[in-house]
């Protein structure tokens, strides 16, 4: 069956035969139009003469008359009246012919019905099918349609009618575009796929589940699939400019109907080189360590991301250091991305809608970070009914809340997932682990609201929180705390604006009152907020996107206090930092032919550096340190003490070579003002934030890419080859065995590097049918080398050397295997070159101390890494009505048992220094985890 | 900040039982090569200066000094005094304590020659160092508990200094500890006394203050798992005046070398001393050739620590009665307890030799400075 929602801000339903599901109409009177449409043969309207006066007659009371006169009733959408009025029309007496006439050129059209229904629509007309067959023959050629009968059956009832058939001759391209909406919950679809074979043209729709298609006029095809939605084709003929808005249906996701495409050629269409979009459904499948699905984990399996070990936090794309990743939840930047240092990732995978990685294309949108960008879009919630989700893995538990408070109007979505671990901890035997605590929860609350048509408010929240104290000494604790209010205002269906406030704070606490004459607390904050007034303007062969950000940060980078009136801590804080960074972006995609599109961007960022501040000055050419102080400068509250900022171009270029093939070629400058001071190998939760200074400059990235993609195999299987290079200027390192946290000076121990990347990533897709698989392979180098010519400054004799987290071959298996409609197995493999790592080449000692020295920094690699995980999804019932739909997962992690080394440490033993190296998961992890929908 | 690593990998050990696991692990490393190791000290004190030589070692082989000999050693002043020092016992250079000592203000380098190699350091001066202004000490509870006979008691040593000509920022510090132990046997050497000199990097920079001050530097945790505090104990701290760039080395020391290779650890490096080969400058040389004043202090705590275990519970192995054989008598075992004037005579004996030796672990001459 199909259900087609028609009208960009309408909401009727056309449907055929049994189901009768008429959605809630808040607009005057319009009541199962689907049956006049498909029961009532048209052109049965009957002549009435208009004998009044109706010159300057607002439309409005024109049709309140011609009620009030006539046996007819008008459908239409009272918005769409204002301003116009009626003039006098020469020889014009009848109704029809006045509507006529009138309605010419404002986009509306109208149809009647036998009964006297008058039924006005804008932009596109309605026309039975038996009419219209015969209006389609006089006009273009029959069409072939290529797809399969199931979905023929259902694209062929209706045959839509975009913009007036009166233009039909006119040359020229137009823009076909509208909105997807999830028919069960309301939510937009955002990432679906909008094809019309034809042409070979598509498009991917946007977070608010809008698409956007230029066309030539004629009679096309156009399918609409998204992963885990049924398909859909809709035939249309174009005559004008129009909207055509879907209600897509989803289906559950182990049965045989995901058996859909998702990209397909439209990955030829985009324009981002190193777009990558993860798949939702298919990421809950993957095998996992603990039992519960993670995001991150799921990212890791792109080719050109990698991290620098087994469950460490943060990711590296591209030859980036992890601070260069901007994470994005309700559009707030999250600063710590992971619970338990990188074990679960922090964002709980129930509220996420979809997940997009920018790997290189980084559209002008979005800035402040150089690797990339990972926006996670969350899920609004089921519009329509209340449901949800709960679950239990060996480690946490977790539960999903949805519905609407007023159907249709206000909805909600709550998800929240704690840990039971310290219920566990406390059964213990041993006594430091009993009196040991580690714990973690989070919270995720959005609240969503549409007001009307054009206006729709959300309001989101997220709150993390963990803890730990080992054997009831010092405690860790850190929170993610994010707050975010969304105004999308619709001026048109085609030029749309969000409006966005939010802020995100991350802290961390490191506390110990063990022994109480040196109680302290010790904190780190970092606080953000954000204004951004983003929009997008969809034009013929233009598409705008341009706005305005404007983002405060206030870091508080250290406090050092005494707790309790027994401490001797002497109370130390850091001058905390604040800056502003306002930007500004214009952006436009233009479909120069249908072989040739350029999306070219400009962000300008500034990045104002505001006191008060106490700024030490040093004479050049020494090592900053206290012997080279030669001035300081105090600046007041709010005075800006420093300026950074330049022009951003983002630049891509796609060219279809044929239509199975595209090269994309990309150009991306890009900034970062708020670095993350990190001398660890991995991220911590107690590195520092801290923003760009006066010393300290703010990092820039240049990156070209280009990518070559071929379909192969009757489309089914999606091939491409991406090669990047990246040259990366004033990154901070750290000279050996510096201290950050608490550190008053830290210029005096940071190195200026540059940086170079490239690498080719390679990649085999499969994402249809039965078996699916996914084979990914990059290699890639990311080299560092310091700037500085002062000797404390330089690191390795100032040549290049690889960076922390360079691991050339990579090396990405994922294979699925849909065996039924209840069973489903996965595995996963992996392969990577060890980490570069410095080792101790030989030890000495000065009086009684055992000191090591090192090699070279970063010069040998830890023993490549290789993994394979495995899992099977068993779904309970196959009901869809059923009241709770439960699931199992059983996963194997690290099947072969490898002992991957995830670090080599070395200690004085009984007067010798050994290595000891240090496996996490030496052996297989077998986990249960239970859920189920409800 | 290790100490979230073992947690977590605990946490998960146990939560997937042994699944993780630690091995011992020697890296493949090319660099075989032997570096030259020197470690030299001057200071303003009325005693032999060393200069030690020796080679370094690689990983995983026993910490024994490997010296090198026959090297021609030389102290430089900077009105150019040559000091030429005598190799007194195996890769040991000396001076002569009655014809050199180092002089406050005076800046001095130091100059080898060995196997064709030429080492130098620029000239160092020698700061001026405070006295200690006190050596102290204090409780501290280690377990509390309501019931008296559960709680443990431990101490901790402080220091505070400062210097009101404002001329010495960086202090580091070395301690020796001596402590006298009992054996709880009729014995007879049953009264010992055990001496142990730091391992660790102590050092404190005060520059960042208006005035050179430390206040209650901890110098030491002494806990009640060694026998320590039982008798009586003493530390004599050493004071050294250190400048900018030899607190920079100890400091950069201290982060990399105290325990490196988690994810969370700084990234260990090289670090340079300040010795350098001057005919082949790509010669690695480690070690450090300080130039220090140096003051000291000593104390004694002789005082009652709740919750001190018995440290000898283990030592009784046999009791004989009747008649003591000879066969391994103080080979295999001893005897801690005489009572062959009873009737019946016993003898309690021991395995460990410990419980029947304090020489054993210490030196039953009493220290000079012991009260």
């Amino acid at each position: 069956m199909i259900l087609i929602l028609l009208f960009p801000f309408s909401n009727f339903t056309i449907q055929s035969k049994e189901n009768e599901n008429i959605t809630g109409m808040r607009f005057r009177n319009l009541i199962l139009i689907a049956f006049f449409l498909i029961f009532y043969n048209a052109s049965a309207q009957q002549n009435y003469l208009v004998d009044w006066n109706y010159e300057g007659q607002s439309f409005y009371d024109f049709i309140l008359k011609a009620e009030s006169k006539f046996p007819v009733k008008f459908f239409f959408r009272e918005e769409w009246l204002k301003g116009i009025t009626l003039s006098r029309y020469e020889n014009k007496r009848y109704l029809n012919e006045i509507l006529d006439t009138l309605l010419n050129g404002q986009g509306l059209f109208h149809y009647s019905d036998e009964s006297g229904n008058i039924i006005l629509t804008k932009y596109f007309a309605i026309k039975p099918l038996i009419e219209e067959k015969a209006a389609g023959e006089s006009y273009i050629p029959g069409l072939e349609y290529e797809e399969e009968d199931e979905t023929k059956g259902a694209g062929g009832n209706i045959v839509i009618d975009l913009g007036n058939p009166a233009d039909r001759d006119k040359p020229g391209i137009v823009t076909i575009s509208g909105y997807i909406t999830d028919q069960h919950t309301r939510e937009p679809v955002a990432g679906a796929t909008v094809q019309i074979p034809k042409l070979s043209a598509g498009d991917i729709s946007n977070s608010y589940g809008f698409y956007s298609l230029s066309v030539p006029r004629g009679s096309y095809s156009m399918k609409f699939s998204f992963i885990g939605m049924k398909e859909k084709t809709v035939d249309v003929n174009v005559y004008g400019s129009g909207e055509l808005n879907i209600e897509m249906r989803s289906v559950l996701i182990p049965l045989k109907e995901a058996l859909i495409t998702a990209e397909r050629n439209v990955t030829l269409q985009r324009f981002e080189v190193g777009l990558e979009k993860i798949d939702v459904n298919i990421f809950r499948l993957l095998p996992t360590a603990m039992g519960e699905s993670d995001i991150m984990k799921s990212v890791l399996l792109l080719p050109g991301v990698h991290s620098v070990g087994e469950g460490s936090a943060g990711f590296n794309v591209r030859g980036g250091s992890a601070d260069q990743n901007l994470i994005l939840l309700y559009g707030a930047p999250v600063y710590n991305s992971s619970h338990f240092f990188g074990f679960f990732s922090a964002v709980n995978p129930d509220i996420i809608r979809d997940v997009a990685l920018f790997k290189g294309g980084i559209p002008a949108r979005y800035g402040g970070r150089l690797a990339s960008v990972l926006d996670i879009t969350s899920r609004d919630g089921n519009r329509i009914e209340f449901a949800g989700n709960a679950g239990i893995s060996p480690v946490t538990t977790h539960f999903v809340l949805e519905g609407p408070i007023k159907k249709d109007t206000i909805f909600y979505i709550i998800a929240g997932r704690t840990t039971y671990s310290n219920w566990l901890l406390g059964m213990l035997q041993n006594r430091a682990l009993r009196n040991s605590k580690a714990s973690f929860h989070d919270i995720n609350v959005r609240l969503a609201y549409d007001i009307n048509r054009n206006n729709k408010i959300d309001l989101s929240s997220y709150y993390s929180y963990d803890s730990f104290q080992f054997n009831g000494d010092t405690t860790y604790q850190y929170q993610n705390n994010i707050i975010a209010l969304r105004w999308r205002h619709f001026f048109t269906s085609r030029l749309f604006t969000s409006l966005t406030l939010n802020n995100s704070f991350y802290g961390y606490n490191v506390s110990s009152t063990r022994v109480s004459q040196e109680a302290f607390k010790l904190s780190h904050k970092i606080n953000s907020t954000g204004l951004k007034a983003d929009f997008n303007w969809y034009t013929g062969r233009n598409e705008f996107n341009f706005g305005a950000e404007m983002t405060e940060y206030n870091v508080r980078p250290g406090d050092y206090m005494p707790v309790g009136d027994s401490s001797l801590v002497i109370p130390n804080t850091i001058q905390r930092q604040r800056a502003l960074e306002p930007s500004l972006w214009f952006e436009d995609k233009y479909t120069l032919t249908d072989y040739l599109s350029v999306n070219a961007g400009i962000r300008l960022t500034s990045f104002l550096a505001a006191g008060p501040q106490t700024i030490y000055l040093y004479n050049k050419g020494y090592e900053k340190g206290p012997s080279s102080v030669k001035d300081t400068l105090f600046y007041g509250k709010n005075s800006i003490y420093k300026v950074y900022g330049g022009p951003e171009i983002r630049l891509s270029v796609n060219i279809k070579t044929d239509t199975k093939s595209s090269v994309k070629l990309n150009y991306n400058h890009t900034k970062q003002y708020l670095h993350m001071l990190s001398n660890t190998t991995s991220i911590s939760p107690t590195d520092i934030w801290k923003l760009s200074d006066y010393h300290l400059r703010p990092q820039t990235a240049d990156q070209v890419a280009a990518g070559y993609y071929r379909l192969l195999h009757k489309n089914r299987i999606e091939a491409s080859a991406e090669i990047y290079y990246k040259k990366i200027r004033d990154m901070a390192d750290f000279k050996g065995g510096t201290e950050i946290i608490m550190n008053e000076f830290i210029e005096w121990d940071l190195i200026n590097v540059e940086g170079k990347a490239y690498g080719i990533e390679l990649m085999l897709k499969k994402t249809e049918g039965r078996v699916r698989y996914n084979i990914g392979y990059t290699y890639s180098r990311v080299l560092v080398r310091s700037t500085s010519s002062i000797n404390e400054e330089i690191i390795n004799d100032g040549k290049w050397f690889p960076a922390n987290f360079d691991r050339p071959h990579d090396l990405i298996l994922t294979f699925n295997y849909l065996f039924s409609r209840r069973y489903s197995f996965s595995a996963t493999y992996n392969y990577s070159t060890g980490r570069p790592v410095t080792y101790p080449v030989a030890t000495y000692t000065i009086g009684d101390i055992v000191i090591m020295q090192y090699s070279d920094r970063n010069k040998y690699r830890l023993p490549d890494y290789s993994r394979l995980d495995i899992s099977l999804k068993v779904s309970g019932n196959l009901k869809a009505k059923k009241i709770a739909n439960p699931h199992w997962i059983f996963s194997v992690y690290n099947v072969l048992g490898r002992q991957n080394v995830y670090s080599v440490f070395f200690r004085n033993d009984k007067n010798m220094v050994k290595g000891y190296k240090l496996s996490v998961f030496g052996r297989p992890i077998p986990t249960v985890s239970f859920n189920f929908d409800f | 900040m290790n100490n979230w690593v073992k947690f977590i990998l605990i946490f998960l050990f146990l939560l997937v039982p042994a699944s993780g696991c630690i091995e011992e692990f020697i890296p493949d490393v090319e660099e075989t090569k032997e570096m030259i190791v020197v470690e030299g000290l001057v200071t303003d004190q009325n005693r032999t200066n060393k200069v030690k030589i020796s080679k370094s070692l690689p990983i995983g082989r026993a910490l024994a000094r490997k010296p090198v000999r026959a090297a021609k050693v030389t102290i430089i002043d900077d009105l150019g005094f040559v000091t030429t020092l005598k190799e007194t016992d195996p890769g040991i250079y000396s001076t002569d304590s009655t014809s050199f000592r180092g002089v406050v203000g005076r800046k001095y380098a130091l100059r080898i020659e060995s196997s064709g190699f030429i080492y130098e350091t620029d000239y160092i001066e020698m700061k001026p160092v405070p006295p200690i202004d006190s050596l102290y000490w204090e409780k501290i509870l280690i377990t509390q508990s309501d019931n008296p006979a559960e709680i443990e008691e431990g101490c901790k040593i402080y220091l505070d200094t400062h210097d009101p000509n404002r001329k010495c920022f960086y202090f580091r510090w070395e301690y020796e500890e001596t402590w006298e132990f009992w054996l709880p046997y009729q014995v007879p050497n049953n009264r010992c006394w055990v001496t142990e000199k730091s391992d660790r990097i102590m050092i404190k920079n005060a520059s960042i203050y208006n005035q050179p001050k430390v206040t209650k530097f901890p110098v030491t945790f002494i806990t009640n798992e060694t026998d320590r505090l039982k008798v009586r104990y003493s530390i004599l701290v050493k004071q050294y005046s250190l400048n900018a760039d030899e607190y920079k080395f100890w400091e950069k020391i201290q982060n990399v070398s105290e325990n490196v290779g988690s994810l969370y650890d700084v990234i260990p490096m090289a670090i340079k001393g300040n010795i350098r080969c001057t005919n082949k400058p790509s010669e690695t040389v480690l070690g450090y050739f300080s130039v220090s004043a140096v003051t000291e202090k000593r104390i004694f705590i002789k005082d009652w620590f709740k919750g001190i275990p018995n440290f000898y519970w283990y030592c009784p192995t046999d009791t004989i009665f009747g008649r003591l054989p000879e066969e391994g008598r103080n080979v295999t075992w001893w005897v801690i307890e005489d009572g062959s004037s009873y009737r019946p005579p016993y003898w309690v004996t021991t395995i460990h030799r410990e419980c029947a030796d304090c020489t054993t672990r210490g030196t039953n001459i009493k220290p000079s400075f012991w009260p």
